[in-house]
């Protein structure tokens, strides 16, 4: 009888030493995040989503580190928000982008309104 | 920012990483925070129907999240799964917004297109009435110019006729001079007169000699060549004799002369005879020389068409 209590006491610790460390490299998921984080930093999204794109390549570098620290779990973890991260911003840079755009094209519209106008009452 | 972001990332990881190890409460905060952000996007019709597919993956991502939950999995994990789908949605979020701007792009070049056609129709329209209008005044001008080319030439033909006429006029007048002076004809104060000497008649009688032939030939020709020119013929005599005498004597010869001149085919209505007597001698009458200058006949030309025509 004293021997269940023993066993589900082994059981605990080892689950709990389970989720606090032994995990393997997340070695896909660090390669994923890295593209992404090479894919969303090009000029246009640190000039139109500067404050997101330094989340995600932080967050990389964050992820480095615990890959050195042989912190498994928490480097997956921070690789898996680098990538979403890094398409966040990437996204962002490219509606900021197509909103510039937008504007643009709707000054060009409204200055040729004017100038039809303009004509039109000479 | 830097800083901020670092503390924010750092502050997360350290209470994911603390959950992992902790126990399991019933509600999580990011999972709540994770619903309603997804709920604010899946209600804004803009995501929903230009990001459909960012949309269902944040929906996946917080679906996982919720089974996490719901299952008693480390807290870090349903935080993770949170913060993925939270993530999404913003994706989503943006790709709809980036969406809407191209499609307003696209709209706004569709309007600009439009209304270049409007300005080029307007301006073609301008320019063809312009071009009308141009027509119209080239055409009043060409009108106008056609009326003042016709006034020009009816001005040159006038101009023509004008100086014609008076050319045949001038040569008309030069024409009577020159027969004039070959009937040796006198301007005097009283108009051209051409006088008839006596040795054309016998003395004390009105008969015409034969001598005179010549010069009632020029006369008639003269006449017959200017048909409105008319003449007065007037008799004188000397002041040899009675007056009444010579009164009578200077009529018949003054009547000899028009009837000669009638009878040569010259109108009796061209002339009208006058008698002086010895009235108006041109010379003495005190000697014979005098006397015989005073027996004449004088052809007196009316006022001539040709002088008027040359004062004119």
């Amino acid at each position: 009888m004293t021997q269940m209590p023993r066993f589900a006491l082994l059981l605990a610790i080892a689950a709990l030493l389970g989720a606090c460390a032994s995990t393997p490299e997340p070695k896909s998921q660090m390669a994923v995040a890295e593209a992404a984080v090479q894919a969303a930093n090009t000029p246009s999204t640190s000039e139109n989503a500067p404050a997101e794109l330094q989340v995600a390549v932080d967050k990389l570098a964050l992820a480095h580190k615990a890959m050195n620290d042989k912190d498994y779990e928490r480097a997956r973890m921070l690789a898996e928000q680098t990538q979403v991260d890094a398409q966040a911003a990437e996204q962002k840079a490219q509606a900021v982008r197509s909103r510039k755009a937008a504007q643009a094209s709707a000054d060009a519209d409204r200055a040729l309104r004017e100038e039809l106008a303009r004509k039109s009452g000479s | 920012m830097n800083t901020k972001y670092l503390k924010l990332i750092g502050a997360m990881t350290v209470a994911g990483l603390m959950a992992a190890c902790a126990s399991h409460p019933d509600t999580n905060a990011a999972l709540e925070h994770a619903h309603n952000r997804y709920d604010a996007a899946a209600g804004n019709p803009q995501v929903a129907s230009l990001a459909a597919a960012e949309l269902q993956r944040a929906a996946t991502t917080l679906s996982e999240a919720d089974k996490a939950q719901k299952d008693r999995e480390p807290t870090s994990r349903v935080e993770q799964l949170a913060y993925l789908s939270s993530q999404r949605v913003a994706i989503a979020e943006e790709t709809a917004s980036a969406r809407a701007a191209e499609a307003n792009t696209a709209k706004a070049a569709a309007e600009r297109d439009r209304l270049r056609l409007a300005m080029r129709t307007q301006e073609a329209d301008a320019a063809k009435a312009q071009a009308a209008n141009a027509n119209a005044n080239a055409a009043n001008a060409n009108a106008n110019a056609a009326a003042a080319d016709a006034a020009a030439a009816a001005a040159i033909a006038q101009a023509n006729r004008d100086q014609a006429r008076v050319e045949r006029r001038d040569a008309r007048l030069a024409e009577l001079q020159a027969q004039l002076q070959d009937l040796q004809a006198k301007q005097t104060d009283r108009g051209m007169v051409v006088t008839l000497g006596d040795v054309l008649f016998d003395t004390g009688k009105a008969t015409l000699l034969p001598a005179s032939r010549a010069s009632m030939d020029k006369l008639a020709t003269f006449f017959k060549a200017h048909p409105d020119q008319r003449a007065t013929i007037e008799g004188y005599t000397d002041s040899v004799g009675s007056a009444e005498y010579n009164q009578n004597l200077s009529q018949r010869r003054a009547q000899a002369v028009m009837s000669e001149l009638v009878a040569l085919g010259v109108p009796a209505d061209r002339f009208t005879t006058r008698a002086y007597g010895e009235e108006r001698p041109v010379a003495s009458n005190d000697t014979s020389a005098g006397r015989q200058l005073n027996r004449r006949v004088e052809i007196l030309f009316a006022a001539l068409p040709a002088q008027t025509v040359s004062q004119r």
